[in-house]
């Protein structure tokens, strides 16, 4: 702590919004540096505020901080001021608890939820003073792993991280803590090490994996080079999610970030199956923490946080099988410490008019619905099964119990999409407003608000429309303004939509191979970094980074990818079998659409490994 | 019944604002099971406040906050259990107990000491030498932020002590609702004077003071 500390102070006053670096939140006290065996620095490649908002980077903090022998300690991406001082006055990227240096760590993690945030990564290994091509490590640097979402497809990134953790973590996270902990005293080469950890269930060493081309430029083939790596990595599943790990007490940051609430996971995983959704793929099978679990969380993490606000957080949180009972528990439980409780991400066809009524006791936020599509054929394209009549009725139901503020997700640029599915997003969102105005003007809250928000669909590995194509920026951009001037006439509506070339982006990095690794460190040489924040994004750095590597980024985002071709993630296993998702994407083309796996086994493919998926077992096959 | 309290906001969070202090202070409340007061109405919140809002990039001592309990708890207890509630960086140093006629605490505050760490050496030594110049002058004119713009304004009669140990100003200044000197007006007349601009230092609070009834200034949460 004091080897830094003092420089630290310094620069805290010469930079904005110093409260990003001090630490010393609750709930956050570290152990003294000597007392343990092992260090893992757990790396959010995004500012403080966002990665405190990350649940994922809640529980294993809890996890690892629960082992006596280990300790785990924070590092977020230093906003652009603070990386220049720190640069300027030789301070390398130190932890928020005991402020020791990133290449201090035994093992550092990054956590991968999107994929502009990789330059973040290279920039906070060299503010780190850690090797940052992981061939490059030494015997005494740091073990660099990733996991999340992202790592579904690691090849991007194959080039910097020594070992992937694949699907849930509670319970990998401690294998490879444990690996390293015991390598560490004993002196064997660190390609030991990685053999080691090549061997654990859902560790992916992409070292030990040659990855040859065809000669058109696509993936010839992934084959291990090293008898420790398996053929395919098969994801980690956390099977009895009720017994899995979940903290008790969660850091409480002093600044407000982005959610700054209690987050209790009651489920994970998702069986509506729709086509663009990666994560609704990628954390399958559902899987329940029962409702005295649940309320036992909460009131514990009430207790360690002195939260205001709970939120019940899954991918769709209104399919979860007792959703009234628990809210109704947990509103009883919470009324003396005046809790409200919130619900995200609520599906239209699940939002019961009961749980409704009693969230609303507390109060009143704005409601969020995501119909993705303006159509019915679009939305049977995508399968989503939701439809304009549910939307209208769950709307009013809204608009008649007091709330007046009602978000609308769409996405724009999906498979199949022509200007008469923009129509329809117009189109709902006037009936949106009519319905607010079908009110009686005294049973409904005044300040009517309407927003629609239009993300650009980006492709993305592990799901039907993998092999899709992205749409151009031009059409993008032309439908854009196409939106926002049939929009305009709807009064109450207000439009959102991203810039195009950051979806392009994402896109070349979500489905992209090993040869990106040369743009990430180009890109990163240009000053690329903190992309996700638009006042930083440079496309233009961009396009100049692709140049460098000598690759096309049109080629990686717009191309529509051979029925037989060997996608670059393939050695990855999510579970989800390949012939399901073309199954799938035969189907949207004729748009027809596929039941909830809760109504019958679809066959995804986690039906093959035993134990894992409840429907699968039960003989729905 | 009421709660005063004095607590310590440290030198590591000396950058958390005003309001971000107060909401971990009434988070802390929450954690610690005590049984606090809430407001009446529409949105009910916790009742607390603090004798004076301490500026960004100052730490503080000796802070003083009050709080309402909604059934009588006894002071070690406040105490003790807030203290198992707070970050080693929030610590209470004591409380004690008031009844409902007792004065709101901002009222009552005349005066703040501070102890004021000047970072460069070269810099201390020239304040020291300038200091004798600097508090013989008969007025001392800078600028204040008001809601109406800047307005000029005379720290002279503010400044009730000013002396230097080593590389730290010692200062009691005055600190009303309406007529204040913040430390950031003497170190920038300060570094004026000694010709060397406004010199990067620490600033710590070390007490509030408010007057007695004998016209004396004594720490506020003593009153």
């Amino acid at each position: 702590m004091d080897q830094f500390s003092d420089r630290i102070e310094a620069l805290l006053e010469r930079v904005q919004k110093a409260p990003r670096y001090t630490g010393g939140e609750m709930n956050t006290a570290v152990k003294p540096w000597d007392s343990v065996k092992l260090r893992y620095g757990f790396c959010f490649p995004d500012t403080y505020e966002v990665g405190m908002s990350h649940l994922g980077m809640k529980i294993l903090y809890g996890l690892v901080n629960r082992e006596p022998d280990q300790v785990c300690e924070r590092f977020f991406m230093p906003w652009t001021d603070m990386k220049e001082l720190m640069e300027q006055e030789d301070v390398p990227l130190f932890s928020m608890e005991s402020r020791h240096a990133l290449y201090d760590f035994d093992m550092i993690g990054f956590t991968l939820q999107y994929e502009m945030s990789y330059t973040n990564i290279l920039a906070m290994l060299k503010l780190g003073r850690v090797s940052v091509r992981s061939a490059d490590r030494g015997r005494d640097e740091p073990v660099v792993v990733a996991g999340g979402p992202c790592a579904f497809n690691p090849e991007p990134l194959a080039d910097f991280i020594d070992a992937f953790m694949i699907g849930d973590g509670e319970e990998v996270t401690l294998q490879v803590t444990a690996a390293v902990r015991d390598w560490k005293p004993t002196g064997a080469p660190r390609r030991a090490l990685l053999e080691t950890l090549a061997r654990i269930p859902g560790v992916y060493v992409p070292a030990f994996y040659d990855v040859k081309y065809n000669a058109d430029g696509t993936v010839a083939s992934v084959t291990p080079n090293c008898e420790a790596a398996p053929e395919r990595v098969r994801k980690c599943v956390v099977t009895d999610l009720d017994s899995a790990y979940y903290p008790r007490a969660f850091p409480v940051p002093y600044t407000e970030v982005v959610f700054d609430r209690i987050m209790l996971e009651i489920m994970r995983g998702c069986t509506r199956g729709c086509r663009f959704c990666q994560a609704g793929m990628l954390y399958r099978p559902v899987r329940e923490r029962s409702l005295e679990t649940l309320r036992s969380l909460a009131m514990d993490l009430e207790r360690a946080t002195g939260y205001e606000e709970i939120s019940l957080s899954s991918l769709s949180s209104g399919d979860y099988s007792c959703l009234p009972e628990l809210i109704r528990a947990l509103m009883k439980d919470m009324e003396r410490e005046r809790v409200s409780i919130s619900l995200p991400s609520l599906r239209i066809d699940s939002v019961l008019k009961e749980s409704l009524e009693e969230t609303q006791k507390v109060r009143k936020t704005s409601l969020t619905f995501a119909p993705e599509a303006g159509t019915q054929r679009l939305r049977d394209v995508i399968n989503k099964g939701v439809t304009e009549a549910d939307l209208i009725e769950k709307v009013t139901d809204a608009f008649s119990s007091g709330w007046s503020s009602v978000k609308l997700y769409f996405m724009i640029g999906l498979p199949t999409e022509t200007d008469e599915d923009l129509d329809g997003i117009a189109d709902l969102a006037q009936k949106v407003v009519r319905c607010y105005f079908s009110v009686p003007k005294d049973k409904r809250a005044k300040g009517l608000r309407v927003t629609v928000s239009a993300s650009s669909f980006v492709p993305k590995p592990v799901t039907p429309f993998q092999w899709c194509g992205q749409d151009t920026q031009e059409s993008l951009k032309r439908k854009q303004a196409y939106l926002k001037e049939k929009l305009r006439a709807v009064k109450g509506v207000n439009f959102n939509y991203h810039t195009p070339e950051l979806s392009y982006l994402e896109a070349c990095f979500s489905r992209g191979d090993r040869r990106l690794g040369r743009v990430l460190e180009a890109a990163a040489a240009r000053g690329c970094m903190l992309d996700g924040w638009s006042d930083l994004f440079s496309f233009e750095n961009w396009m100049a980074a692709f140049a460098d590597a000598g690759l096309d980024p049109d080629w990686y985002a717009y191309r529509t990818c051979g029925k037989d071709e060997v996608l670059p993630w393939e050695h990855i296993d999510s579970g989800i079998d390949r012939r399901f998702l073309r199954r799938e994407y035969d189907r949207a083309q004729r748009a027809e659409v596929t039941r909830d796996c809760r109504q019958g086994c679809n066959g995804c493919g986690l039906q093959r490994w035993k134990g894992v998926c409840a429907c699968a077992d039960a003989g729905h096959v | 019944m009421r709660m005063l309290a004095t607590f310590e906001k440290s030198e590591r969070l000396r950058h958390i604002g005003h309001l971000d202090i107060m909401r971990a202070m009434q988070r802390a409340l929450r954690r610690s099971g005590l049984p606090v007061a809430y407001s009446n109405g529409f949105n009910p919140h916790i009742l607390l406040s603090f004798a004076s809002a301490l500026p960004v990039g100052a730490a503080g001592t000796c802070e003083v906050m009050e709080t309402a309990m909604a059934e009588d708890v006894a002071p070690e207890d406040f105490l003790r259990r807030m203290n198992a509630a707070l970050p080693p960086e929030m610590q209470l140093s004591g409380a004690r107990a008031v009844d409902d006629r007792h004065p709101a605490l901002m009222s009552l505050v005349r005066a703040a000491r501070y102890e004021i760490r000047i970072r460069d050496a070269e810099a201390a030594e020239a304040i020291r030498t300038a200091l004798p110049a600097y508090l013989e002058q008969a007025e001392i004119v800078t600028d204040r932020k008001t809601k109406s713009g800047i307005k000029p304004i005379d720290i002279r009669p503010l400044i009730h002590e000013l002396t230097m140990d080593g590389g730290v100003l010692r200062t009691e200044l005055a600190l009303t609702e309406t007529l204040s000197c913040k430390p950031s007006m003497l170190l920038k007349t300060l570094g004026e004077c000694a010709g060397i601009g406004e010199p990067r230092a620490l600033v710590v609070r070390t007490r509030l003071l408010g007057e007695d009834a004998d016209g004396r200034l004594v720490p506020v949460e003593e009153l």
